[in-house]
C-alpha cells in the first residue's frame, strides 16, 4: 500500500481550510503549520503574476510529500523519521528526535518540516482535535503525519474531509481502482520537484 | 621566560631528562604570565559560553537566528570551519613520517595539539546546535548507519581519540618506547583518518540533492583542500606565536617551507572554486543563480574577501622577498579568514535559494526576517546570527583555546632532542 494525495489545482480556491483543519485536528502549536497554501504567482501571497488584465495565479497546497524515496529518512542519524512500509506514510517520532535538523536540510520541499524553535503554545488552554493526535515537543522536528491516527481508524486525513471545493483526494496509489489512481490515470499531473528523484506521493492535477 | 623548577611538579615523566639537560632545552611545564592569563581568559569565556548555552536550552532556540527555512546557522558554519582547522596539524605532522620525507622541524607535537583542540571545538559546535542534547545517547543506541551525520560522528570520534593517541605515541617515541615502524604505521592511519574526516563532513552537505549549492561531487576533495589551507595557516600562526614567546625555537627554513606549502594549498583551493563556479554557471540553468548570488548577490562580500584574501596569501607565500615573518603571519590569517568566509557562503548559500519558489504565509518560525515579508526576507542574507549565538560560539572557540593552552602548559610539546639538534644544524 502507498497512500497519497491528489490535489486538483483547478478546484483549489486558496481558502486555507485544509491548513486550518490540519491545525485543529493535530492540535498544532500557535505558529506551526504542517500544511501551507503557497501562491504560484507574484511576490507575495495571493498576488497574481503579470499585469492586469494578463495575470496568472495558481495555488499550491504543500504538506509532507510522503515520498517513495524520501531524502529525510536516509539522513536521520537516529531513525526518528522513517517510512512505514505498510502504508507509505513517512513518520516523525518526536520522542526520538535529537533536534539536529539534518532532515530539514535534506528535504527538498523546504518548509514542510518544522522545528519547534520555541516551547509549543496554544491560543486555547485545552487540547483540541483528535484525542489521539500527536504530542508537540520543544526543540524537535515535526510534520504532516497524513493524519495517521485517523487513517488507523479507517478515516480520511482531516484536510481531505474539510476541503470545501473538494479539491483534495486521498487513497492508495498502488490500487489501480482507487479514486486517486483513477484521477492520475485520466488527467495530466505534475509532482513537485520531480527531478530530485524523491518520487513524492502528492500529485497535482489541473 | 621558562621556569625549570616547576617541571618536577607538573610533569614527573620528564624530570630526569630536564635535570640532565637544564638550560639546553625548555622544560615540560612551561610557565609565563601571558600563558596563565590566556588560560584564565579562555576559562572565563568557556564558562560564559556554557551559561549562554544553558540559556538557549532553558529558554528556547527561538533566541537564535535560525528558522524553518534556514534551519542551520553559525554553529554548523563553525563546525565545518573547525573540522577544517583540525586538519593541518595532523596532516603536517603525519605526512612526513608516513612517507619518510623530511619534516618541519620540531613542530609536530604542537601541530597535533592544535588538531586536538580544534576537533574538540568541532564536536562542541555540533552539540550546541542540537535541540535535544540530552538525547545524544540515542546516537549510539539507535544509530542509523546510513546517515552521513552518523558517519561524521563515528569518524570525528575516532579522529579525536587517534589524535590523542598519536600525540602520546610521538612523545613515547622520543623516549624510545615506540619504534620508528610503529610510529610510521600510526602516521599512515592518522593521515587516512584526517582525509576521511573532511570528506565525511563534506558529505553531510554534498549528498543532499535538494540544495543546489551543496550537491556536487567536488565538495569532498574541496573540503580536504580547504582544510589543508586553514589547517596549515593555523599551524604557522601558532608556531610563530610560540617562537615569539620563546616556547620553542625553529629554523626559519621550516617556516618558509610551511609558507610555500600554504601557497600551494591556497592555489589548489582556488582552482577547485573556479572549477565549481564554471560547472555551476556554464549551463546557465539553476546553477547560474548560485554564481550570481556569490559574485554579485547577497554573499558577494564573503566571496570577494575569500578570493582576494587567498590570492594575496598565495602571492606572499610564493614571493621570496615577501616571505618575512610578519607577512607570513598576515598571509596565514588571510587564508584562515578566507576559508571562514567560504564556510559562511556554503552554509547560507544552501538556504538562500528557495527550492519551491512559491510564496506563502509567514510565521515567526518560518524564516529569520519573517516580518519583512517573503521578498525582503531573501533580499539580503536570509540568515544572520543573534548575539546569543555569537556568545555561545565564542564559548566553544574559547574551549578550544583552553585545551590548547593547557596542553602547552602541562605537556612536553617542544621539539625532542634529536629533532632539536637537527633543526639547530
Amino acid at each position: 500500500m502507498n497512500y497519497g494525495f491528489v490535489i486538483d489545482q483547478e478546484r483549489c480556491i486558496g481558502c486555507h481550510t485544509c491548513a486550518v483543519a490540519c491545525k485543529i485536528e493535530n492540535n498544532l502549536p500557535d505558529v506551526v503549520w504542517w500544511n501551507r497554501i503557497l501562491t504560484d504567482g507574484g511576490a507575495e501571497m495571493d498576488i497574481p503574476a503579470g499585469e492586469f488584465p494578463n495575470t496568472t495565479i495558481e495555488y499550491v497546497p504543500v504538506n509532507c510529500q510522503h515520498c517513495e524515496n524520501p531524502a529525510c529518512t536516509k539522513v536521520c542519524p537516529v531513525g526518528a523519521t522513517y517510512k512505514d512500509e505498510e502504508t507509505g506514510i513517512v513518520h516523525q517520532d518526536a520522542d526520538k528526535c535529537i533536534g539536529c535538523r539534518m532532515c530539514m536540510s535534506a528535504c527538498p520541499y523546504t518548509g514542510v518540516r518544522s522545528f519547534n524553535w520555541d516551547e509549543p503554545t496554544h491560543v486555547l488552554d485545552m487540547n483540541i482535535g483528535g484525542v489521539d493526535a500527536p504530542e508537540h515537543q520543544k526543540h524537535t522536528v515535526e510534520k504532516c503525519t497524513m493524519c495517521s491516527h485517523r487513517v488507523a481508524k479507517g478515516e480520511e486525513p482531516a484536510c481531505v474531509e474539510a476541503c470545501p471545493a473538494r479539491a483534495r483526494f486521498w487513497g492508495d496509489l498502488d490500487d489501480p481502482n482507487s479514486e486517486v489512481s483513477q484521477i492520475i490515470k485520466k488527467r495530466s499531473f505534475k509532482q513537485l520537484l520531480a527531478d530530485e528523484g524523491t518520487k513524492p506521493s502528492v500529485y497535482y492535477v489541473g | 621566560m621558562t621556569d625549570m623548577t616547576s617541571a618536577a611538579a607538573a610533569a614527573p615523566i620528564n624530570v630526569s631528562q630536564n635535570t640532565e639537560q637544564q638550560g639546553k632545552k625548555a622544560s615540560a611545564s612551561w610557565k609565563s604570565t601571558g600563558l596563565t592569563v590566556g588560560i584564565i581568559v579562555c576559562g572565563i569565556l568557556t564558562i560564559a559560553g556554557i551559561a549562554l548555552w544553558a540559556m538557549q536550552l532553558s529558554g528556547s532556540m527561538i533566541q537564535t537566528g535560525m528558522r524553518n527555512l534556514d534551519s542551520w546557522g553559525l554553529y554548523i558554519t563553525f563546525f565545518m570551519f573547525f573540522v577544517g582547522l583540525s586538519a593541518g596539524g595532523l596532516i603536517i605532522s603525519s605526512v612526513p613520517k608516513a612517507f619518510g620525507i623530511k619534516g618541519f622541524g620540531g613542530i609536530s607535537k604542537v601541530a597535533i595539539m592544535s588538531s586536538i583542540a580544534c576537533t574538540i571545538a568541532a564536536i562542541g559546535f555540533v552539540v550546541v546546535d542540537l535541540g535535544q542534547p540530552t538525547r545524544i545517547w540515542e546516537l549510539f543506541v539507535f544509530s542509523n548507519i546510513g546517515s552521513p551525520l552518523m558517519w561524521d560522528i563515528i569518524v570525528l570520534g575516532t579522529y579525536l581519540i587517534l589524535s590523542c593517541f598519536y600525540l602520546w605515541a610521538q612523545m613515547a617515541h622520543e623516549r624510545g618506547r615506540v619504534s620508528d615502524k610503529a610510529l610510521r604505521v600510526l602516521s599512515v592511519i592518522a593521515l587516512l583518518c584526517a582525509v576521511m574526516v573532511h570528506s565525511v563532513t563534506a558529505w553531510i552537505f554534498g549528498l543532499q540533492q535538494g540544495r543546489e549549492m551543496w550537491h556536487t561531487a567536488l565538495l569532498g576533495p574541496w573540503f580536504v583542500s580547504s582544510a589543508l589551507v586553514c589547517g596549515t595557516a593555523l599551524v604557522i600562526c601558532v608556531v610563530e606565536a610560540l617562537r615569539k614567546v620563546g616556547y620553542l625555537s625553529l629554523d626559519q627554513a621550516y617556516i618558509v617551507k610551511l609558507a610555500k606549502l600554504l601557497g600551494a594549498f591556497v592555489c589548489v583551493d582556488l582552482y577547485f572554486f573556479a572549477c565549481d563556479l564554471l560547472t555551476e554557471g556554464f549551463p546557465g540553468a539553476h546553477g547560474a543563480d548560485v554564481v550570481s548570488m556569490l559574485v554579485s548577490g547577497q554573499l558577494a562580500p564573503f566571496f570577494w574577501i575569500e578570493v582576494v584574501g587567498c590570492a594575496v596569501c598565495a602571492v606572499i607565500c610564493f614571493t621570496p622577498k615577501l616571505r618575512t615573518n610578519p607577512l607570513i603571519v598576515i598571509a596565514s590569517l588571510l587564508a584562515i579568514v578566507g576559508i571562514l568566509c567560504k564556510r559562511i557562503q556554503l552554509l547560507v548559500g544552501g538556504f538562500q535559494l528557495p527550492n519551491l519558489d512559491y510564496v506563502g504565509a509567514l510565521s515567526p518560525q518560518t524564516i529569520t526576517n519573517w516580518e519583512a515579508g517573503w521578498t525582503d526576507a531573501y533580499a539580503g542574507m536570509v540568515y544572520w546570527p543573534t548575539p546569543l549565538e555569537f556568545g555561545v560560539m565564542l564559548g566553544v572557540v574559547a574551549l578550544a583555546g583552553l585545551v590548547f593552552l593547557l596542553g602547552i602548559k602541562f605537556l612536553a610539546l617542544q621539539p625532542g632532542d634529536k629533532i632539536q639538534a637537527e633543526s639547530e644544524k
